[in-house]
Parts: structure tokens; sequence; C-alpha cells
């Protein structure tokens, strides 16, 4: 379109480029943010189309303050979201005053005022003057007072002060001119001066464009935020607050995943079948009946293990017909005496598998045998040896035991074990490990030593110098507390995604990347990684994409430029300018606490309303000391109404009364 | 029968000083008394091997369980099926077994009968002793105990009636409640005591009796005569009081109140009010003398003068001045029933605690910890410590003070020998859990209702869980319990009946709507958040009626018909709540993919993912179970929110579209 306003706005647009930035995500704008805090104040826009009379008045506005203010332009939609807006799909333009300039802490956020008017030169020449100034003050009457407000076509708002009580006058009028900052002037008038002879009983008025002073009696603030937001203003009332509270209003709604998804299972009978459950007549005779009892503990009124409930019928189901394993569970419910009635979950498999052919071996590292636990991890960690007459088998077996529930081993002691080392520069005793079926096995060479030196051999080879997150194994790998290089592939196996690891997998022997913990999210096998991109960025970007997500130490995070192509030597280089402060953050990773998710039911409040004295400390002049003495005291009283009258007064014996 | 044996006590004593040289024996603990108190004592001290006597006067244990109740029904309930198999939760309803580590130990050994007879509890207490191997010594009759100092610290010493002496670093004093409560008025030795009426009912056949009091042993003895006795009317200060409408198990037992039925259905039998200090007992000769008849009357109807109540005439009788006096008839007995007192007789003035201000005086003065007010190292235990909580809970009773002496226990191994009180270390993840655990199981706060609380040491990302800690230590918790208080404040679980008793049976009596929960009529848990701990002047101030101080929030759990908090609408959820304000904190649960999401997304993720996923103790949960939570819009459906234009989605699934049709055409062939 080559009309004026297209022009105009492309010309200031090209002359403006490096003040006004160019924002997509609420995560770009949260960064020019934090640059701008305490520093200046920031505008901010939407122009949903570039080249229209909006779009011109913003590039305007930005030619006159651009020195004064940082603007920020952005047409994405994420950005409308982030500022609150209810229905991003309407095409209005909008406009946005961050006050940063005045945050007391960097780490508070900017508070935001909408523009409320459509935009274009005047109005945002006006709202930008209504932010400069909240409130004026003055030594005349309000008639008489000129402040900019009115020839911007804004009410004002009077308020009068005594010279004894000014300190607080004007304080009520700045929280006032905060409060009502964009739609209402506020003037503070000082009646010490001979100037003003408004009548004593009123204490603020207030004037509409091209109306008369109106005068009246201010009785709180709030009172006077209510009068111009909800009579004189009468404008939208923000309607995205009351959807945010209504939503978990319902108390009796259930707003924790475990417990609501066990509650809607309350009427599906558990069958229990493939499960014993031991009471404490039966523990000790089924333990010992079987190599491996795994025992489940658990209260059936504890969402989380009626949860796991679920998951261990599974797998005893899947387990049926294994000797020598049993699955068993106690409800610990009822029987207390059976140990510690434990509330951790104990693990579920048993360590290690015997393996007793080659053909097991294989069913172990990728078939039947594999996919049993294929949930749990796809790693396993096969210990060969010669024959069971090894003295190191003996150790495996106890390290396998140490680490029942964190890894999954299989044991092979069998002449044919040979094969699997077969043409490796290993010999046995070995260890062998599988990282997920069809990937090229590690092994390593076992020497003989100490089941605990074992476990912690194993638990080092197991975890993968580039591994796969998946949400079975990320708490192995969040425990080394590196900052994360977190390459995104797709659901496809495209040649892109293959390109991508291998050019990851590059660097990494050279040690390069040590610092860092290369792995990456499938999210095909990971769909939750969609939603890791989104927070991290505001949008999922084509795949493959390549971050660097700092948890521990900062919280930025880096997205590795689009448009260069993911290679060995691009990603060195970008990491070099990341860690030199080169690059721009991409998104951040809040740092919020995790309060209550909703206010509790205040049972004091309730008290204190429906009866005052309840709940009250008692006043210290009674001194009472206990509730017993308290008692005692009530029924003295009536005791003593029974008594016989002193007199011999015949009436006296009336006195006792039947019950 | 006090009188007398008084007398011998003096005997006793007098002869000890005629000796001169006796034994002297020394215990850093001395029990006095092996009734259920000092027996439960006895196991526990024996438990920790701490050096310990328990001294009986009798030659078995329980001695107070061979005489009364005088009608031998036991009126503690002896619940053996509960349709329940936790054993901790049974002890709520077996009020007659002491406590111990033998699961077989119980009093349903003995007797299987709900109200038992009172000659199975001193057999019970003789298998208690037997079986755990308890220090008792029997015959051991112990007239005179006086303070001494043993190297600056307040000891004890105990003579016995052979004048063995004692010495004792510590006395726990289980003595009982034996001495029969009396009141002073004119003609009170015509009077028999519920020590010594005839328990066969023949005995009082066609008699009219009245009988002073209204307690338990009042219409015990009411009850046993009903068939037989012409007339039963029972007089005291205050109207009956129900056990069933004031939930005090010392107040009237439906199990013995069958008088109540015959006074309300106008069959003879009355309940009268008045002063006991005010009347006086007379004797009239009837029959020419054949028939001793005996009036009730005011004493200021009597000769002020010569307090000679010999010659009666109609004058000093309220029937001659008001014609339809409830109680103008002559009566053939009259049965003084008005329980009992603690003998304070054998404590030299140094190691004799002071009266209670409540209770009528009838029990020593003891502070929070049961030990005596101005006698440190003297604990009082059992029925003689139920000044504490008089009327209030059951203190006084062995379903009850089985607790109390545990607690008392642990006070005893911080205070001597420096062994903190004991306490689970929690993660705060699991404290919802543990806290549903004891609200549905546990039994002495259950028991101990508003006198025994769990106390909750808040300490960030952990807490210790301190079981059944007498609530009115509060202010001395440290000390105590030998556990330190950090900032974080803490947490006291109580369980409660509600204070508006309304109309016990009536309409409206139970409250199901969690958020009313405050304003019950039943037992139930009720949750105390502090952020310091309350002080003494706090304690003193608490609301009328309240056990603790006002504290910054609280947590009434509602009632529960079937004493089960387990429901995830009414009892957990605002349970967690009430938990997530009090830690300020998320407490929810969230499946592994949630927590994977939170922890990559999050530098610190909820406190569920924090304590469990990253631990490796994350829940999967099944697809099933996600699905659930997808459709209560609580998990995101991460496969179904695919922006379309960033993806090459269309065309993919074309593909594969493409590879199903040829795979089912080769399946074809």
């Amino acid at each position: 379109v080559f009309d004026v306003n297209a022009i105009v706005s492309h010309v200031l647009f090209s002359v403006l480029f490096n003040e006004v930035r160019y924002v997509h995500t609420p995560a770009e704008l949260l960064r020019v943010e934090s640059a701008a805090k305490q520093n200046s104040d920031i505008v901010v826009s939407h122009i949903p189309v570039l080249g229209l009379p909006e779009h011109r008045a913003l590039m305007e506005a930005a030619f006159v303050y651009g020195t004064k203010y940082q603007f920020v332009q952005t047409t994405g939609t994420l950005v409308l979201k982030h500022m609150g807006v209810v229905d991003p799909s309407s095409s209005q333009a909008r406009l946005w005053f961050l006050h940063c300039k005045g945050v007391s802490r960097r780490s508070d956020p900017c508070p935001s005022i909408p523009m409320r008017k459509p935009l274009n030169t005047i109005n945002i020449h006006t709202f930008l003057q209504l932010m400069e100034a909240p409130l004026t003050e003055a030594v005349l009457d309000p008639s008489d007072v000129d402040v900019v407000h009115m020839h911007l076509g804004v009410p004002v708002l009077y308020l009068f002060s005594q010279p004894q009580t000014q300190q607080l006058d004007r304080a009520t009028a700045q929280t006032l001119a905060l409060q009502l900052r964009g739609e209402v002037g506020v003037v503070l008038i000082h009646r010490d001066s001979p100037n003003v002879k408004t009548s004593l009983k009123y204490n603020a008025a207030y004037r509409l464009p091209q109306e008369d002073v109106k005068y009246f009696t201010l009785n709180s603030a709030e009172g006077v935020v209510k009068l111009f937001k909800e009579e004189l203003l009468q404008e939208h009332k923000s309607e995205e607050e009351e959807e945010d509270e209504e939503h978990w209003s319902d108390l009796d709604i259930l707003d924790d995943e475990v417990s609501e998804s066990v509650y809607r299972d309350r009427d599906l009978m558990l069958d229990l079948e493939s499960v014993i459950e031991l009471t404490s007549d039966t523990f000790q005779i089924t333990v010992t009946q079987n190599d491996v009892t795994v025992v489940l503990f658990y209260f059936k009124w504890d969402a989380v293990c009626m949860a796991f409930i679920q998951s261990y019928i599974e797998v005893a189901d899947a387990l049926e017909g294994m000797n020598g394993v049993k699955l068993a569970s106690v409800n610990c419910g009822e029987w207390t005496d059976i140990l510690l009635c434990p509330l951790t979950y104990t693990s579920l498999v048993s360590n290690p598998y015997l393996l007793s052919s080659s053909a097991e071996v294989m069913s172990f590292l990728e078939g039947d045998l594999y996919s049993k636990h294929m949930y749990l991890t796809p790693v396993r960690v096969l210990g060969l040896f010669s024959s069971t007459h090894d003295m190191g088998v003996t150790s495996f077996e106890e390290a396998a035991r140490l680490l029942r529930g964190e890894t999954i081993l299989g044991l092979f002691a069998h002449k044919e074990a040979e094969q699997w080392v077969e043409g490796l520069s290993v010999n046995l005793p070995a260890l062998l490990v599988s990282r997920s079926p069809g990937v090229p096995y590690e092994v390593y060479s076992l020497p003989s030593s100490s089941p605990t030196d074992l476990v912690s051999l194993i638990k080092q080879v197991e975890l993968d110098r580039f591994p796969e997150l998946t949400v079975e194994n990320l708490p192995w790998y969040l425990e080394l507390e590196k900052p994360l290089l977190l390459l995104f592939i797709g659901k496809e196996d495209s040649t892109e995604s293959t390109k991508a690891l291998a050019e990851i997998k590059q660097p990494l022997s050279s040690g390069q990347l040590d610092s860092f913990l290369p792995c990456w999210i499938h999210l095909g096998r990971t769909p939750v990684g969609r939603s890791i991109l989104e927070k991290y960025l505001g949008f999922v970007p084509p795949l493959p994409v390549l971050v660097m997500s700092q948890l521990k130490t900062g919280e930025e995070v880096f997205l590795f430029p689009p448009e260069r192509p993911l290679m060995a030597k691009n990603i060195l280089q970008w990491i070099h300018d990341v860690e030199n402060g080169q690059e721009q953050p991409a998104g951040l990773i809040p740092d919020g606490k995790w309060g209550p998710p909703v206010p509790f039911f205040d049972f004091l409040a309730i008290m204190d309303q429906e009866a005052p004295t309840y709940a009250a400390q008692r006043a210290p002049k009674i001194k009472t000391g206990g509730r017993e003495d308290h008692r005692e005291q009530k029924h003295v009283t009536p005791n003593q109404r029974q008594t016989p009258h002193p007199s011999p007064n015949p009436q006296a014996p009336r006195q006792h009364s039947e019950l | 029968m006090s009188v007398i044996l008084l007398c011998v006590l003096s005997l006793v004593l007098a002869g000890s000083g005629l000796h001169g040289r006796n034994a002297s024996v020394s215990h850093e603990y001395c029990v006095l008394g092996a009734g259920p108190a000092g027996l439960q004592m006895g196991y526990f001290l024996s438990r920790s091997q701490r050096d310990y006597i328990i001294l009986e006067r009798n030659a078995g244990p329980g001695s107070f369980f061979q005489i009364y109740p005088r009608h031998r029904k036991l009126i503690s309930i002896n619940k053996i099926y509960t349709g329940r198999r936790n054993k901790e939760f049974n002890l709520r309803h077996d009020w007659n077994s002491l406590l111990s580590d033998r699961p077989n130990l119980l009093f349903q050994r003995i007797s299987r009968e709900l109200y038992p007879n009172a000659d199975d509890f001193p057999r019970y207490l003789s298998t208690f002793v037997k079986e755990l191997g308890l220090k008792v010594k029997y015959g051991a009759d112990i007239g005179r105990i006086k303070a001494s100092d043993f190297n600056g610290n307040q000891g004890y010493i105990l003579t016995d009636q052979n004048g063995v002496s004692y010495q004792c670093s510590v006395l726990l004093v289980s003595t009982g409640l034996w001495v029969p409560q009396q009141v002073d008025f004119l003609g009170s030795d015509l009077v028999e005591g519920y020590e010594s009426i005839p328990t066969d009912p023949e005995e009082f056949k066609d008699q009219a009796v009245l009988i002073l009091g209204k307690g338990n042993s009042a219409f015990e003895t009411a009850q046993s005569i009903l068939g037989r006795a012409s007339r039963i009317h029972l007089y005291s200060p205050s109207p009956v009081r129900l056990a069933w409408q004031t939930h005090y198990v010392g107040d009237l037992r439906a199990v013995n109140n069958e008088l109540l039925d015959t006074y309300q259905l106008k069959s003879l039998d009355g309940l009268v009010e008045g002063r006991l200090e005010d009347i006086a007992i007379v004797r009239r000769e009837k029959d020419g003398g054949k028939r001793r008849t005996l009036y009730l009357t005011l004493t200021e109807l009597l000769d002020q003068n010569g307090n000679n109540i010999s010659k009666v005439t109609g004058q000093n009788l309220p029937g001659f001045h008001t014609d339809n006096f409830s109680l103008r008839q002559p009566y053939d007995r009259v049965i003084r029933c008005l329980g009992f007192r603690f003998n304070f007789s054998i404590f030299d003035g140094s190691a004799r605690p002071p009266q209670s201000s409540g209770a009528r005086g009838r029990l020593p003065g003891i502070t929070a910890w049961y030990e005596g007010r101005g006698t440190p190292n003297m604990f009082v235990l059992g029925t003689a410590a139920h000044s504490r909580d008089y009327r209030m809970s059951a203190g006084g009773f062995v379903h009850g003070f089985r607790y109390t002496v545990r607690a008392v226990h642990k006070i005893l191994e911080q205070r001597y020998h420096n062994i903190a009180w004991p306490a689970t270390k929690l993660p705060i993840s699991q404290l919802q859990s543990w806290i549903l655990r004891r609200v549905n199981e546990a039994s002495g706060p259950y028991q101990m209702f508003g006198v025994l609380g769990d106390i909750i040491l808040l300490r960030g990302s952990y807490c210790e869980y301190l079981e059944e800690f007498p609530l009115q230590a509060l202010p001395q918790l440290s000390a105590l319990s030998g556990r330190p208080l950090t900032d974080h404040g803490l947490l006291v679980l109580v369980m409660q009946y509600g204070l508006n008793r309304t109309d016990t049976l009536g309409p409206g009596r139970a409250e199901s709507e969690w958020t009313k929960a405050w304003r019950p009529n039943f037992l139930h848990p009720v949750l105390y958040y502090y952020n310091t701990l309350p002080t003494e002047k706090d304690m003193r101030q608490r609301p009328v009626g309240w056990p603790l101080p006002r504290p910054e929030a609280v947590h009434h759990m509602v009632e529960d018909f079937l004493t089960e908090w387990d429901q995830p609408i009414s009892h957990s959820q605002p349970l967690r709540r009430f938990l997530e304000h009090c830690l300020q904190t998320d407490l929810r649960a969230f499946y592994a993919e949630s927590c994977f999401l939170l922890s990559l997304t999050s530098r610190t993720p909820p406190l569920f993912c924090r304590q469990g996923y990253l631990r490796k103790q994350g829940i999967v949960g099944n697809s099933h179970l996600w699905q659930h939570a997808r459709e209560a819009g609580l998990m995101a459906d991460h496969h179904g929110d695919i922006t379309p234009g960033h993806d090459t989605s269309v065309s993919e699934y074309l593909k594969h579209a493409d590879a199903a049709v040829v795979s089912a055409m080769n399946f074809d062939l």
C-alpha cells in the first residue's frame, strides 16, 4: 500500500530502526524490560498491520519521544497474550506504557498501563503526557488551576490539603494519581494560600472536560477510584481477571492431577489378582518363599499410592508366570505392624535378571524382556562372565542388589558370553551397555572389585555422554548440574535431525563441550518437549532446534540462530559468543516460587465473622487458669440459687427443685 | 474404713521410730502403686532399662479393682470386633488394655465381654506384670514420704510399714483414688458408704433408699437394687450429666442409666438437686422402734443450740412446712456414693503437692507435664493426675492415662537422660499423607482428645513429627522435648469435640459440609499453625473452651460419621490447601511427565517434583490416568496442541497413511 501513512511509517521505521525495538516473543520483551529497568520507561505497541495510520502514529510518536522512552513494536499475538489481552485475534492496534524507570528492585516487574483510546498521534501524545504528570500541586481554586490535562480533554480530580495534614494528603493524592494514571489528572490544592476560597465543607472536586467544577466530600480513596472508574469513565471493566479467579473458585474441584485422575477412577475395581495382598500373618512366609518378592506398601487414601498401584498391577500381569518373582502389596492402613510401613515407593524390578542363553540376552537387550520395562528406561546393563564360577559373579550380584530400582541389570554367566565381546578389544568379564535397541552396544572390561566400586562404575557407564532426555532419565542427568545444550528434534527421523545429532556429537570426543550436558529430546517419543520449547521461546520454531538452558546457573535461554546451519564449528562459535555475552537470550526461565495454587479456606476469618468472640483470646484481666476452673465456676452458681433461704421461712424447702 | 487404715499407718510409723535402724534401698525411679498407671510406667521404665521399682502395699496388682466397682461390672468398653486389623486403630475401641510392644498382651485375652467382670482386670494386670517381667515389690505399704536433698536435687525418701526406706531420685505417684469422698453434715454417721454396702439386692427388698450422688457409682448401686427396692431417690448438687451428651466418660454412662427410665416413666424412682452441706439426716423411731426410719431435713430446721438430733419432731422436717416437699417420705437406707479422693496424708509437708483448684480439691495440683506443683522430681500418674483434664477428657481413665504415662516417660527420658522426644523426620511432601495416617489410626490423640496432640516442627524442606505431646505444656516444648524450634513455625494436630453442644440426638447434630467443619458436635481433627511457640501468657488467655491459644491459622477437618478422614474432596484437599498456606508452597502431586516439564522450565520445580521425581521416585502413572487428568484440564495434552504452519505434519500424516494402506494391501495378498 503506497499511501501517505505507509510511506511515512516506513520512512520513519527505517530512520528509527535503532530506536524502535522489534520483538516477536514475550521473552524478547522481557529482555528489553530488564535492560530498561531503573533507566527509562517503555512504550510497547502492537501493530497488527504495518503501514496503516496507527503505525504511522506510533512512528511519529517515536520520532518525538524516541530519546525519552524506549519504543517497542510487535506484530505477534504471543506478546498480546503476555500483556493480558484476552482475545488476541482482534486486529486492533494497542499501546501500553511500562513504568520501568521507577521500579525499586530489578526483580520487580514493570507496572504496565494500557492506553484505552484508539491509536492516533493526538491520543498517544495525550497518553504520554499523562504518564508524565500524574500529580500536580497548586495554590489556586479549582476553576483557576490550569493543568495540561484540561487541554488534553481529560477529567481532573482536585484534592484540598490542610497545612497540618499536608504529608498525609500528599501521600493520598499520590496513591490516587497512580491508580488513576492515564485516565484522570490529579491536582493537590493547598488551602494555606489566600487564593483558595473553596468552602471548607468540601475536601475534593472534579471537573470533566467541557464541564464545570463539581465539589464533593471525599471519604476514602477507594470511593474516588470507584467513582471515576465506574461512573465517570464508564469504561470496560477488566474482563480478564474475573475469568482467572472463577477458575478454581469452586472449592470442591480437585486441582491436583494425581488426585483428580485417581478420583475419576473411584468406580473402578482394581483387579488385584496378580498381586498378593499380604497381611502380618502371611508377610514373613511369602517373603521367604520366593526368590524375589516385591512389596508395595500403600495407603488407600493416598492418591499417589493408588495411581502407582495401577502401574504396579500392569507390571504384575506382565511378570505373571515368571518363576521366583512375586509381586505383593501391603495395605499400610491396616497392617501397621509390618515393619515400618514406609511411604516411599520401592523398586519393582528384580535385580539382576539371570539370563541363560544368548537368545535370552537378545530378548533382554531388545526383545520381550526389554519391552517389559521399556517405560522405565531403555538402558540395559549386562554383566558378562564366562561361567557362574567366576569370582566376579557374586560381587556383581551384590552390586545389582544395591542398584535395585535404579538400573536394569542382566547377568549372563555362560560359556556363550564370549560371543558378545568377540572382535572387541575387551575380554571377559565385561560390562555391556545398551542405550536403546538398535544403537551399538558399548562394552567395558569389568575389573574385579568390591560391590560398591562396581556400583559407581555401573552408574558411570550408564550415563550417556549425549543422552536422549526422557521423562524417565532426566533426574539422573540433572544431577550433574550442568547447563544443558539441548537439541529438539521432530517426530520424524529426518536426515536433518540425524545430521544435527552427528554435528553435536562431533566435538564431544575432543572434550570441548565438557562444561555442558549435550542432550536431545525427541518430540515424538517425548511429546512434552514441545511444551518445553514453547515455554523457552514462546513459540515452536521449525525443528531441529538447538537451545542452551542454564537451569542452575542463570535464568536465560539461548537459541541457536535458526538461519545458521547446525554445524559443529558454528555451534562452538555460538557457545563462545554466548559465553562472552554477545548473544541475546531468547527466553527466560522464571525462578518462580511455587506458592499455594489456591488461597486456603480461612476458618479463623469465618469464625470472627460468624461468632466474633469465639476465637478471640481472653482479656488479660480474667485470670482463670484453665478450662476446668471456668467450668467449676459455672456450676457453682446454679447450686447457690438452690440454697435454702437462711430464715426458717416455711417456704424455703420449696427451693429444692426436681429436675 | 479409712479411719481404721489411718490408725494402722500411725502405728507403723511409731514402730519404725522404735527400731531406728532399718534397711535402706535406693532406686532412680520409684513408682508408688501397682495399678494400671504404675504398671504402665513400669513397662516404659523397664523398656528403657532404667533402675526402677514399683511399690505395692497389697499382694497383687490393681487391688482397687478387687473391691470396685462394687457391683463388679466394668463399664470401660472392651470392643474386640472392629472390622479392622490395624492394631493402633483398634486401641481406639479397647479401653482396658495397657500399652506394650507385645501384640497379644491385650485385655481381650482375658475377657471377651464388652463390659467385662471387674475380677478380670487384676488378672490382666498380673499377666502384664508376669509376661513383661516388671519389678514390683508387693506388701510394701508406704506410710510416709518426705522430700530430701540428693546431691543438690530434690529426691524423696519413702518409708514402708516395716521401716524399710526407699531413696528415690524420681518419684512417680500412681496411688489412684481410694479414699471415699465425704461431706460433713449432721447425721452423716447414719449414712452407709458405697465402699461397704451389701451388694446382694435381696437386702434391699421393699426398702426406700436415698442415694447421695448422681455419678456412675450412684447409678450402678441404684441399678443393682432397682428390682428390689421400693423407692430410690438420688440426691446431689448438680443435675445428671449424661456421658453421651457431654462426651466425658466420667459422666453417667448409658450402661448404668436404667433409673432414668423408671424416673421419667413415673415408676417411683427420682432425681433431686440440692446442696449436700445444707442437709441433715435424722432418725425417727417408727412402729415402736422396730423399724429404723431416716428423714432428710435441713440443718437450719434443727435446733441450733443443742445439736441434739435424737428428739426430732415434725417441726424439724421440711414436709411439715411444705406439704408437697419432694423428699418428705422416710427412707430405710441412705447411701453415700460421692466418689473418691487422693490420699494426701502419706506426704510430709515438704513433699505434699497442693490440692487441685478444680475437682473440689480431691486431686493433687500438678503442672502441665504432670509434675507436682512445688514438688520437683515427683510426678503424678493415672487417675490421680486427672486434675489436668477433669471433666474434659479421658486422663482419669485407663484408656486415657496409658497415653499420658507414655508422654511423661518421654519427658523423663529427656530430663534425666538427655534422650530427646522421639521424632520422625519427614520430607514436607509426605507430611499430608502422614497427618492423614495419624488422623485415621492414632489412638492417643483420639482417646486423650484436647489434651495430647501431635506436634509438627517445620524445618523448611522437611519437618519433625512428634507424637502425643501434652498440649498445655506447649510453651515449654523445647525444654521438655529436647527438640529446638526454628523460625519456620509449628503445627499442632489435636482431636476435638465440637464446642456448641446442641441437642445430641436432635436434627442438625452432624455437620457434613467441610466449610462448616468448625461447628460440629463430634470428635474431629483440628490443626493449629503457629509462627512462633505460644507463650504461657498466650496459653492462659486462650479463647474460652479452646485447648490452645488463637493460632495464625486453623483448620478443622469435618467430622466424619465413620471416623474415616480419607476422602479427597472433603478431607484431603482442604487439608492440603491449609498446609500449603502454612508452608507457603505448592503441595500438589504431579506425574513424572509434568515434573519433567517443570524441571526443565523452572529453576525450582514444585516440591513434589523435587522430593520425588528428581530423587528418582517419580510417579509415572499410565495413559488411562493421564487421560483423566487431561480431561479435567489439569495436564496439558502435548500431542494435540501442534500449531499448524510450523510443522510439516499434514504431508507427514499423508505419508503414514500411504504406508498403512500399503501394508494392508500386502496383508490382503
